[in-house]
């Protein structure tokens, strides 16, 4: 079996966002990028399988440089081989120039199934994912919470609204987004870390995928982005100032004149 | 834009899901903005009785498109379905909700057409022109544009008002005419998510710490606060995930929603998913270092500061005040 594991690198959720003059993008000078969320838990997923079942588990992801640190802790973790798709021509795409890059690179891998995260804690669009399965034409399922093997292929448990689940089926080669808390992500060993330095990552340009640089990045983006702001604020509540003591008094003073708790 | 704006409803059970009507009023705004039509979709095996409901309230017209592949609503079913009706109806914009059948389907619907759709949106100007979403969860917002039809987009719950009034809208049934090899997800069943014993709904009192915590050890001091106001510990999602907490303490969309009498958020920087869950809330206190996090937005009252500090200084001053009685 071969799982393939799509990860993005994002701004470290404490990061202090500032836009860039176009107010299309942020800053990302001086900005620490992690591996998204979503996505270690993907990452996780596929081990597991590996672990359980055997597979080879690539990792592919789009970006500058400094992507190279997330595939490579995606390697140290248990990934066997990591394609980046770093060319500059791949930089600013949409979901759909995005999707459009990963199908280029997926498809000469021909996966039996490709994990990624629900959504990226950066633009927070949750759909390149199923764009991809659709380019790819294999079926898909999103939001997973629980996947087994089974007869049929997969058996995936949805996360539905009010604390249910839906179960499907699904037959292979497919692709599923998964929800952040599906399984416990590892760390990378030292053994690891060690072991990452001997494998391979991957750097195609567009013409070794066979797909148009204009098709891929800004150049092959549908969706048009402006005015990329902080919001107004909406009339929220009086922020208080003063000492320690003061502050608790007066917030204690606010629960028992508002709720009656006290 | 406008044309034929159709809203796909979402049903359970049989019965039409509230948020329905939300994009029912979005479709029908949109449509007295260009000059289109209000329209809305009921998928299933039998539709039209909550395809009656929905040209009861909103839609001029409902199709009910109805396939006995439709029994149960798939991704691939869907899509088909859609497809077919977006194709034979001429259909210029497809509104979801942004929920689990939201992302499930519409991105494939709109990439089936050679797009992608705009998700989560909670804005709309001229009539379908320029859209508005929050990125960087809450913490930014920006325009989206996109040229192409249909145009696909999933809507955030809440962002738009639930249609409320009265009409004579028409139902038009619509079979899509599904083949069982265009349908590859197989329905087994829907399952309640495992529970556990803490029973968030019912707090008058619920005080819940964030990742910022730093650990599950940390979340002493966010105990100790909850049990000198009486109260249940509550938790962001990350703290949930994270282990720190079993998932029954997660207040959002996808754990319990609440409306205590207080509710106090520490180093919760309040992501949407957070926040639709306890805005309900009747006094909101916020404590976070972020002076630009979103919860400050929906706190009665805020305090920019580290909550280490501030949680254990609040919770001797609530022993205090009940000593004094």
């Amino acid at each position: 079996m071969k799982i393939a594991v799509c990860v993005k690198q994002v701004p470290d959720s404490d990061a202090t966002l500032s836009v860039n003059a176009e107010q299309t993008w942020i800053e990302e000078a001086g900005i620490n990028f992690e591996i998204n969320e979503y996505d270690r838990y993907a990452l996780e997923e596929a081990l597991k399988l590996k672990d359980a079942h055997g597979a080879e588990v690539l990792a592919v992801s789009i970006g500058p440089d400094r992507v190279g640190q997330a595939l490579k802790t995606c390697l140290a973790t248990g990934a066997d081989r990591a394609v980046h798709l770093k060319d500059a021509a791949f930089s600013g795409g949409d979901p759909w120039s995005n999707a459009t890059a990963l199908a280029a690179a997926l498809r000469p891998e021909n996966p039996d199934l490709i994990l990624c995260g629900l959504q990226a804690d950066d633009d927070n669009l949750a759909q390149t994912p199923v764009i991809l399965a659709e380019m790819l034409g294999v079926p898909h399922a999103t939001g997973a919470m629980k996947i087994d093997r089974s007869d049929a292929g997969l058996r995936v448990e949805r996360e539905l609204e009010g604390d249910r689940r839906e179960v499907v089926d699904l037959p292979l080669p497919a692709l599923i987004t998964v929800q952040t808390g599906i399984n416990e992500p590892r760390y990378a060993s030292i053994k690891g870390i060690m072991a990452a330095k001997k494998k391979e990552i991957a750097t195609p340009a567009p013409s070794d995928l066979g797909v148009e640089p204009s098709a891929v990045g800004r150049a092959g983006a549908k969706i048009t982005f402006s005015g990329l702001s902080h919001p107004e604020k909406k009339e929220g509540g009086e922020i208080l100032s003063g000492s320690l003591e003061e502050i608790t008094a007066e917030l204690v003073k606010r629960i028992r004149e508002n709720t009656g708790v006290l | 834009m406008a044309g034929r704006i159709l809203a796909v409803v979402e049903t359970e059970g049989g019965r039409v899901r509230e948020s329905a009507y939300e994009l029912v009023g979005l479709a029908r705004s949109m449509a007295e903005a260009g000059g289109g039509t209000a329209c809305a979709a009921v998928l299933g095996a039998d539709p039209a009785a909550a395809a009656r409901e929905v040209a009861s309230r909103g839609a001029d017209t409902v199709f009910a498109v109805k396939d006995p592949l439709l029994t149960h609503v798939t991704a691939d079913g869907a899509v088909a379905a859609l497809k077919a009706l977006v194709s034979a109806q001429e259909i210029g914009v497809v509104l979801f909700s942004h929920s689990p059948m939201g992302w499930d389907v519409a991105p494939r619907l709109a990439a089936a057409h050679g797009l992608p759709a705009l998700t989560e949106v909670v804005g709309v100007e001229g009539a379908g022109k320029t859209w508005t979403r929050m990125m960087f969860n809450g913490k930014l917002q920006v325009k989206m544009e996109l040229a192409g039809s249909p145009l696909v987009a999933t809507v955030q719950k809440g962002a738009f008002p639930a249609f409320e009034g009265q009409t004579a809208g028409a139902v038009e049934e619509f079979a899509p005419g599904l083949s069982a090899a265009q349908v590859r997800q197989r329905f087994v069943e829907v399952v309640a998510a495992p529970k556990g014993k803490v029973d968030l709904a019912s707090a008058e009192v619920i005080v819940s710490g964030g990742r910022s915590l730093g650990s599950a050890e940390k979340f002493g001091i966010i105990q100790e606060l909850a049990d000198a106001l009486g109260g249940q510990v509550g938790a962001s999602r990350p703290v949930t995930d994270a282990g720190w907490l079993p998932h029954e303490h997660q207040v959002g969309s996808s754990g319990v929603t609440v409306k205590p009498k207080l509710y106090i958020a520490a180093g919760i920087s309040g992501a949407i998913q957070h926040i639709v869950g306890m805005k309900q809330s009747g006094y909101i206190i916020a404590i976070n270092r972020d002076k630009e996090a979103p919860i400050f937005e929906v706190a009665d009252v805020g305090v920019v500061g580290d909550l280490f500090e501030l949680v254990p200084a609040l919770t001797k001053a609530v022993k205090e005040a009940k000593g004094k009685g």
